[in-house]
């Protein structure tokens, strides 16, 4: 940077300006962003690197993998898999699809569109901003950032053991993947109103990019070069090398990414070409009535949270018959699964059920939440300025919680039992798989019962109900495989359940997590009946 | 019996080591307007949480229709409609259905009413709070309260947003359910509005109630502005007791005089003026800002506040 200047003509130097407001308001994010992603990247190196310390490990594990279609449709198909940059791109394909396509839109999307929203960038604008600027610069500082990550990444499989040509082309794969998703956003946040539909959009093209590379791939059709995920893919940085695929992904970002600024100069400020229509002029009856009035508060979340359920039971149960073709072939896998006493389908199911189960609590969490947002947002202030009571408000949402809990458990479990029973071609596990899920719900409940219980009598310690629900799903989900002491394994609720249909349930423990989660519960219905509302 | 419809006494609540209110006195008779004047954070939107029984009072009596606001606030709540300070309404609904929902928690609504509310105000009930300005977020909150079949309306800063024409059309709201016998807290710091509105204020200050009364009374307590041209000069009027601000001057063969006075002797010294042959006068009565000024202004040095406005109050 050069010395301050006050030219006759000044040349206006917008863009530097308003990189440097993106990054002061959006350090913290894009940190967190960054360090969280290459440090779960380098973490997942650095341990695959230690599991498979050997050629014939790395082969094992290659054969295990490509011995169905499962797999593939899960993580993608990895060419070279026969290696250890083959073995981490493999572990690290389904976290890293949804991830690095989320830095792109988290980045742009929370500096683009929702300070529009907010009439913030009314503000910057009415300075010595362009139009074009404030989504350039995002774009800019969402760059830098991805760059960022992809260099930790490239260090991190170096020092993991990876070849280096394999670990930049695959880090340079993953950085492209992450910016053409940026460029995307950009062009959403100048095409609807709200933040949250930048997100809503973005969020279904990724699914719909999933669905279309998961089908390439199992199929063995050119239909994985649709989409950005077969992109990364087909880079191959640990088979062929395929460095010009970089291109697609960098083109699509550059032409999202350009059509958001050319669309930027010329939109009006404030503007969307996707508006929200018209709604109904009046609410239903049922709406007016608390418990409606509930059902639609949490509606989208418990539509969202089910929907996740319903897709994760339906993939792996429709694949169930592959994972056991693969847990026959190679016992390692099979123990990797719990499974050593040759039931491997009860082993199956136990384990997804398990996903399930912190499916389920997230939801629970989530939900209660949301009445802790009511508050902060001086909403539920206006909801008790009228006749309706504190005690009614809290039963008819936490009525209407417990339902959508059943709802995503039982329905979830549903699709599991049907998908499951469909790719095995019998039914005999049916009545064992939906029996499984229901039995995680005192266990769920014990976690509604925290954040219900934090809400009552410490709303401003929320945060610790996610904390609570952080370490029960890293020891229900590591915790035997780190062969964590009995004591700490006891801190996550679903480990009292037993692990079913491949472990017996106890009944007295089930009868006790629902006492323990009862008495949460009414922890937080005295206490909120006693507390200032909103409480500072 | 005329039984208050808000009774407060000593009413004080802490936060932690914060004091928001400090023994604050307030008495709302039915069928009036009552303005709740003072500066940010004087305690204005506690008192009203209070009142709602969102939050509990630490010390003091407070009472709602004769009740215990804390204990029966469900039930009180069918007799009142309330808009907040920041009104806060769910994005994802259309104004309309804000309203129902809204109405669903009152005593009842006045479907006549809410449809006329509705024109006047100019309100699109099929689009989302979402798509709303600011200012017609603020129309929601107050059509689904004018609506309400209430006997009480208590309104927190109720026009912050609304454009001029649509204050208008509040203060005529705001009116008309005065004549069919609601009862209105109204608090506010835009003098006009409740110079326009009240019937009696409030003044408070750090939750002290700092002066109190019909604006008749608080006016008395100010001083009158008197600007005179008599033929001579008025004789023993300077230093006169009630009597400040002295400038006089011979002009065009005659004398100009200007001076403010306490409302006490104002009767005394328009004798004296008469005396000495009254060309012009002309008297400005104290505004409502000028009192709002000097309880705040002096405020500044507490002592002399307490002193002076508290008494000034009684």
């Amino acid at each position: 940077m050069s010395a301050r200047r006050r030219d006759a003509n000044p040349r206006p130097r917008g863009l530097g300006t308003m990189v440097g407001v993106v990054w002061r308001t959006r350090y913290r994010s894009i940190l967190v962003w960054v360090i969280a992603l290459g440090t779960s990247m380098v973490g997942t190196a650095v341990a695959v690197a230690g599991l498979y310390d050997t050629p014939t490990k790395i082969h094992t594990y290659a054969q295990a993998v490509t011995s169905g279609r499962a797999l593939e449709a899960i993580n993608g198909h990895v060419e070279g898999i026969d290696s250890l940059g083959g073995v981490i791109q493999d572990e690290f394909g389904f976290l890293a699809a949804f991830l690095l396509p989320l830095l792109g839109i988290a980045l742009v999307a929370g500096s683009t569109r929702r300070e529009e929203e907010s009439g913030r960038l009314e503000t910057v604008l009415g300075g010595r901003i362009a139009r074009h600027e404030p989504v350039l610069a995002a774009l800019a500082v969402a760059c830098v950032a991805i760059l960022a990550t992809s260099v930790l990444f490239a260090v991190g499989l170096v020092l993991a053991g990876v070849a280096v040509s394999g670990a930049i082309l695959y880090s340079v794969a993953l950085g492209a993947l992450a910016f053409a998703f940026a460029g995307l956003a950009g062009l959403l946040a100048q095409l609807v109103l709200h933040a949250r539909g930048v997100y809503t959009w973005s969020l279904i093209t990724l699914a719909v990019a999933y669905l279309l590379r998961g089908v390439g791939d199992t199929t063995n059709t050119p239909v994985t070069w649709l989409s950005p995920l077969g992109w990364a893919e087909k880079t191959a940085p640990f088979g062929d090398q395929r460095w010009w695929v970089l291109a697609i992904p960098a083109v699509a970002g550059l032409v999202t990414g350009g059509a958001a600024v050319w669309l930027a100069a010329r939109r009006d400020v404030g503007s969307a070409l996707l508006r929200g229509g018209a709604g109904p002029v009046r609410a239903t009856r049922f709406r007016r009535r608390p418990i409606g009035f509930a059902a639609w508060l949490h509606r989208p979340a418990t539509g969202g949270w089910l929907g996740g359920g319903i897709l994760l039971t339906a993939m792996l149960g429709s694949l169930a018959r592959q994972f056991l073709g693969a847990m026959a072939g190679n016992p390692a896998l099979a123990r990797a699964m719990g499974v050593e006493d040759g039931r491997p389908l009860d082993g199956f199911v136990a384990a997804t059920q398990l996903y399930l189960a912190i499916i389920a609590a997230g939801y629970v969490i989530q939900a209660v939440g949301t009445l802790r947002t009511e508050e902060a947002e001086g909403r539920l202030e206006t909801r008790l300025g009228g006749t309706l009571s504190r005690v009614r408000w809290l039963a008819a949402h936490t009525a209407v919680v417990a339902t959508g809990l059943v709802l995503i458990v039982a329905g979830s479990s549903l699709v599991l039992a049907l998908s499951t029973a469909w790719s095995v071609g019998d039914t005999a596990e049916f009545g064992a798989a939906v029996t499984a899920g229901l039995a995680y719900l005192p266990a769920e409940l014990v976690l509604a019962g925290l954040a219900l219980g934090l809400f009552g009598w410490w709303p401003r310690g929320f945060g610790f109900a996610w904390a609570g629900y952080a370490v029960a799903t890293f020891i229900a989900l590591l915790g035997p495989g780190l062969k964590l002491a009995q004591w700490v394994l006891d801190l996550a609720p679903t480990t009292a359940i037993g692990n079913p249909p491949l472990g017996a349930v106890d009944v007295g423990n089930l009868a006790a997590l629902a006492v323990v989660a009862a008495a949460l519960v009414l922890l937080g219905f005295v206490a909120f009946r006693r507390r200032d509302i909103p409480r500072a | 019996m005329s039984q208050p419809v808000i009774h407060t006494r000593k009413l004080t609540k802490t936060f932690g080591k914060v004091c928001a209110l400090d023994s604050l006195d307030l008495t709302v008779q039915p069928g009036e307007v009552y303005g709740f004047l003072g500066p940010n954070g004087a305690g204005k939107s506690t008192t009203i949480r209070i009142l709602l029984g969102l939050i509990r009072a630490t010390g003091g009596r407070v009472e709602l229709f004769g009740a215990d606001p804390w204990r029966k606030a469900g039930s009180l709540h069918g007799r009142l409609a309330y808009v907040p300070g920041d009104v806060a309404l769910w994005p994802g609904l259309t104004g309309g259905q804000c309203l129902d929902v809204l109405g669903a928690t009152h005593g009842g609504v006045d479907q006549k009413r809410r449809s006329d509310l509705i024109e006047r105000f100019a309100l699109d009930p099929a689009k989302r709070i979402r798509d709303y300005s600011k200012g017609n977020r603020q129309k929601v909150a107050l059509v689904a309260a004018l609506a309400a079949q209430a006997d009480l309306l208590i309104l927190d800063e109720p026009t912050s947003g609304l454009d001029p024409l649509m204050e208008q059309a509040f203060q005529q709201c705001v009116r008309e359910r005065r004549q069919d016998g609601v009862t209105v807290l109204l608090s506010s710091h835009i003098l006009a509005e409740v110079e326009a509105l009240a019937d009696r204020v409030s003044i408070i200050r750090r939750g002290r109630t700092v002066a109190t009364g019909s604006l008749a009374d608080l006016r008395r307590h100010t001083r009158t502005s008197v600007h005179a041209v008599t033929d001579r000069e008025p004789e023993n009027l300077d230093g006169a007791q009630g009597v400040a601000e002295w400038v006089s001057a011979p002009m065009d063969g005659r004398v100009d005089t200007t001076f403010t006075v306490d409302a006490d002797h104002l009767d005394a010294m328009i004798g004296r003026l008469h005396a000495a042959r009254i060309h012009t006068l002309t008297v400005t009565p104290p505004s409502l800002d000028a009192l709002f000024l000097q309880a705040y202004g002096e405020a500044l040095d507490a002592r002399e506040s307490d002193a002076t406005l508290a008494e000034a109050g009684r």
